[in-house]
């Protein structure tokens, strides 16, 4: 687990990783050299270098995330939570397939821009085996998460939309507890209703809300994200 | 230079004491160490009123904050440190830093305790935000901007607080701030230099110094009108969230470097006085003197006068006084493994000088000796007689004073407050009355949290307000089944030289002394914030607010206030013994505070928060239930169930709340009673 | 008249401060960076202009901020205006000099530009003519 200057979730996140016996360790920034040994990589809620510029722009293009960036290439698994997924976007690894440049964002919340702090559900939107982070997910299931963002609508160009619509991106998307998906369980006015998105191959996967502060802690998600990590 | 504070009479008592005139540096050194704001010279007598022990209290009031006991896991005995502090003046010049660098100060004054930062509360008051031009309402929003960028950027949950809105605050906005922390008993660190530490290198980290925040200490003792708000510029202090979330995670790594070696060692936040003040005091209170060189403190800009390095109140530092044989790998923590230099321009850990057997404490500057007095004189402010006032006699009335118009639903704030970061958070902010934590991973012990203090009742009896104040806290955590352990009071008033705002001020000890004593709680910690008054001389309406603590042995065991099952009793209780009976057998389903704003608000938020659990139930009320404002708590029990309070209605199975002649939807309720937040913060 | 007002922070600018160190580590030889929020103003006069911004709480503090009036409203040398593509968002004036104090070419602008300072998913860049 990365651990950038301004991360503030990696406490809770590494707790809960444990609890599904996945042998997590807190990676920090002075010890960026360790990364390569790791089989997956997660990237925490906070905000890294305090966001400036924009959400995750700065850690994206941090050394740290060069090992992140080479594994994931080369297939290994990665989970950004919050923070973490805008982190995934800004370095372009999700959607992907852009050579690095970012084609969509997590930005400011509509229709103001306010930092929302709020209890909603997700629902899994694509086929569980998509992607093998959500492989021991229950089609369509419906988890809880908290919403704890000022940048969690999803944007970019027209194209660049209709591509992640096409392509299968939109892993997860706001929904009500009894998993009706409609505008009013969107906290933040994100396009498709989108609270996840995860890249061509599926092994990369951005996720807004976060799962590891319900209390007392439980995720499906976490579980099977553990689940395909140690999967032999 | 700027208009310093002191007394004529005090400059005079300062060179007595010195046997000269003191230099420039050592005036800036009284200056900011002899204010108000440091010293409390003008409230100490009164506050030595106040109750301060009890059994559950390990650090009482004089540290940085106050330690109660929370209880066991795994062998360990595990503690509450809570601390709370106003940042009244900087939040009303300049809102957005002053409420932030707030919530900055009061999270150091928890971690310097040695404890991890696990929750904050904010009590604010604003004037009337009703002219969309207006300075209050900037204020208003500005101040929540504040508190919510710089709260969510470090990692701690926001659990608790409350507003309220009145024209009395027009000119002087209140904001109060809470933090809470957790420590092993036997890890507590103090802010004072420990025995034998004579020698000891005094170890400052974190930002650069800079010229912000120069003045500090007297500006919050200034009265605010046009003229001081030009001439305290320089006060304004710089929030860095992004160095303190890195500068405090470093203290959690060296607090346990430290403590795996054995070490004793001392450690202090950086506040009002800066480098002087905080050294001073530290070293000062283990008995010894302290001696400094100016010159080896990082600063973010070359040139800065001797003062101004020394009692300036740049944000985001904090002071270690560590062996010797340690101080390589402290270094190396802060300055290598968290990178503090490369975090923010020049910010690092770096020695300025050590504690000395002596009892001076002496500041160099370019080879200079700019300061050197006996350190007790320094950090021992004479204290101010009171001015000859009238004491406000008890008032005759005993009921409340006015209520605002409508009750208040305050989503559209709290929501801008990350309330659940680090995934401890029972029950989140605006979930009940007060917040809960389970703050320690693979225990189910709790911390609950609550704030309270109404300007409506304080501008007509200051005495009764702040002992409704104590009231209320303590209800407020009872309520979510917590059993209240201690207490902190901030006490905002105008200026205390002025007859009339020191009989507010007394009055009001009174109220805390006669609420806290029904209860039998101590102060643990606090603070006093006088001389909130405007240009025309108009004080703030009299602000006791006071935070409660409270314990949960099970958090599984929490009550929320959300209505849980149609046909169920809705009960009265006034006595906080008797609903703590109560829950302790399990009767309690459900319960809200009532206190001074009525029944039909209690069951409302019940009917609300049963809404928000997913049961949308509502209530009905007898049409002979009291609503004197008598009322402490009404709790949901099953109907049959033994009680000894006054039925005064019943749960009901669709959303509606109703009473003697009314009969409302409660998403109807609560739209109309969040409007007014809305409309400002949503 | 219509004019852009740069409003700047008078106090050092952290976010100025993390562009630089982040635009040096992509290799461009950048040594100063200037940020400035861009607000459109509208008045009989520049000194209008300027006192119509600083009344608006919201983004002038006259403790931390400092305004200019722009005369010209496309970026100038050694300049970046970075746009958000949706309504509701802030524009940003971005200068950036090298060791000599002279303004980037605009090559190298387009560089830092897409190294760091504009995300084209929702934001665009101007440069100068």
């Amino acid at each position: 687990m990365l651990v950038f200057p301004g991360t503030n979730s990696e406490e809770e996140t590494v707790r809960l990783l444990r609890a599904y016996a996945g042998e997590a360790e807190l990676v920090h920034w002075s010890r960026a050299r360790t990364l390569p040994a790791y089989d997956a990589y997660v990237i925490a809620g906070g905000f890294a270098y305090e966001d400036r510029i924009r959400a995750g722009a700065i850690a994206a293009r941090d050394a740290m995330m060069e090992p992140v960036i080479d594994g994931a290439v080369r297939g290994k698994l990665v989970l950004g939570i919050c923070n973490g997924a805008q982190i995934l976007l800004e370095a372009g690894l999700v959607p992907g397939g852009s050579n690095g440049r970012p084609t969509a964002a997590f930005t400011r919340n509509a229709p103001n821009g306010h930092f929302i702090c709020k209890q909603v559900s997700v629902k899994l939107a694509v086929d569980p085996q998509r992607s093998a982070i959500t492989s021991s997910l229950a089609p369509g299931a419906v988890m809880p998460a908290w919403a704890a963002h000022a940048e969690g609508r999803l944007a970019a160009r027209a194209a660049d939309l209709a591509a992640l619509v096409d392509g299968e991106h939109v892993a997860f998307v706001y929904a009500r507890p009894d998993g009706v998906v409609d505008d009013g369980a969107t906290p933040n006015g994100s396009a498709l209703r989108c609270a996840g998105l995860v890249n061509r191959e599926g092994n990369v996967l951005a996720v807004m809300p976060h799962p590891e502060r319900i209390y007392p802690q439980h995720s499906p998600l976490f579980e099977s994200f553990v689940r395909a990590v140690n999967a032999p | 230079m700027i208009d310093v504070a002191l007394h004529a009479d005090e400059r005079q008592r300062i060179a007595s004491a010195l046997g000269r005139e003191p230099t420039r540096v050592e005036l800036y050194a009284f200056d900011a160490q002899w204010s108000e704001h440091c010293s409390y010279k003008s409230s100490r007598a009164q506050l030595r009123r106040l109750p301060v022990s009890g059994e559950d209290v390990v650090v009482g009031p004089g540290e940085d904050a106050g330690v109660l006991r929370l209880g066991e896991h795994d062998g360990e005995f595990y503690c509450v440190v809570v601390a709370h502090e106003s940042h009244n003046h900087p939040s009303q010049v300049v809102p957005f830093e002053g409420a932030a660098t707030g919530v900055g100060g009061i999270v150091r004054d928890v971690l310097c305790m040695g404890a991890q930062v696990v929750g904050i509360a904010d009590a604010l008051r604003f004037g009337d935000v009703s002219d969309p031009a207006g300075h209050p309402r900037h204020v208003a929003r500005a101040v929540v901007d504040g508190i919510s960028a710089y709260g969510n950027a470090i990692g701690v949950p926001n659990l608790a607080g409350d507003v309220h809105f009145h024209r009395g605050f027009d000119e002087n906005c209140l904001v109060n701030v809470v933090a809470l922390g957790i420590v092993k008993e036997n890890e507590i660190v103090h802010s004072r230099a420990p025995a034998g530490s004579s020698g000891w290198p005094l170890l400052l980290v974190g930002k650069a110094t800079d010229h912000s925040g120069f003045g500090g200490a007297a500006f919050s003792s200034l009265t605010l009108d046009g003229a001081s708000e030009v001439g305290n510029r320089g006060a304004v202090q710089v929030p860095d969230p992004f160095l303190k979330s890195v500068l405090m995670r470093a203290c959690y790594r060296v607090f346990a470097l430290l403590r795996e070696r054995g070490a004793v060692f001392a450690c202090k936040d950086l506040g009002a006085g800066g480098i002087m003040g905080c050294s001073a005091e530290i070293c000062a209170a283990g008995g010894y003197g302290a001696s400094i060189d100016l010159d080896r403190v990082n600063v973010a800009q070359e040139g800065l006068p001797a003062e101004v390095i020394a009692v300036g109140e740049t944000q985001e530092r904090m002071l270690f006084v560590v062996a010797p044989e340690m101080l390589d790998d402290v270094l190396a923590v802060f300055n290598d493994e968290f990178s503090l230099p490369q975090i923010a321009y020049n910010a690092r850990a770096v020695v300025i000088g050590a504690v000395t057997q002596e009892k001076r404490y002496v500041l160099v500057h370019r080879g200079e000796r700019v300061m050197d007095v006996d350190i007790e004189v320094l950090t021992t402010p004479p204290e101010v007689p009171p001015p000859r006032y009238d004491p406000i006699a008890p008032a005759t009335k005993t009921t409340p004073g006015d209520r605002e118009a409508l009750p208040q639903v305050t989503e559209a704030l709290y929501r801008r407050y990350d309330s659940v970061v680090r995934g401890c958070t029972v029950l989140p902010r605006g979930y009940g009355d007060a917040g809960v934590v389970a703050p320690i991973p693979g225990s189910h012990l709790g911390v609950a949290i609550a704030v309270a203090g109404d300007p409506e009742i304080g501008s007509h009896d200051p005495r009764l307000a702040a002992e409704y104040a104590v009231l209320e806290a303590v209800r407020s955590v009872a309520a979510v089944g917590a059993c209240p352990v201690g207490l902190t009071d901030c006490l905002n008033f105008g200026n205390p030289t002025k007859p009339e705002h020191y009989a507010q001020f007394v009055a009001a000890v009174d109220g805390l002394v006669r609420g806290a004593g029904k209860l039998n709680l101590p102060f643990v910690s606090g603070n006093v914030s006088l001389y909130n008054e405007g240009a025309r001389g108009e004080a703030v309406p009299p602000s006791a607010i006071v935070a409660c603590v409270g314990v949960l042995e099970d958090v599984r065991r929490v009550v929320t206030p959300g209505l849980k099952a149609a046909g169920a009793l809705l009960v009265a209780i006034d006595d906080i013994t008797e609903l703590q009976r109560m829950m302790a057998d399990d009767r309690v389903a459900a319960c809200a505070v009532a206190c001074s704003e009525g029944l039909v608000p209690a069951v409302a938020r019940m009917a609300f928060a049963s809404a928000r659990e997913g049961r949308a139930l509502g209530a009905e009320l007898h049409d002979a239930a009291p609503d004197d404002g008598f009322v402490a708590f009404v709790v949901e029990i099953a109907a049959g169930e033994h009680h000894a309070g006054r039925v005064v209605g019943r749960v009901v199975a669709e959303p509606v709340v109703r009473s003697r002649d009314r009969r409302e939807a409660t998403a109807d309720l609560y739209a109309a009673w969040s409007e007014r937040l809305t409309e400002l913060y949503a | 008249m219509k004019r852009w007002i740069a409003v700047r922070l008078k106090l050092s600018d952290n976010t100025a401060y993390t562009a630089l160190v982040a635009l040096r580590s992509t290799g461009i030889d950048v040594a100063h960076v200037e940020r400035a929020r861009l607000v459109r103003a509208e008045g009989v006069s520049e000194a209008a202009m300027i006192a119509a911004v600083e009344r608006d709480e919201a983004i002038f503090n006259t403790h931390l901020h400092e305004a200019h009036v722009r005369e010209a409203d496309h970026p100038q040398a050694g300049e970046i205006w970075v746009w958000p593509r949706d309504a509701g968002g802030d524009a940003w004036s971005w200068q950036l000099r090298d060791g000599r104090g002279a303004p980037l070419d605009t090559a190298t602008l387009r560089r830092a530009c897409d190294a760091l300072l504009c995300n084209p998913a929702i934001e665009e860049a101007r440069y100068p003519a």
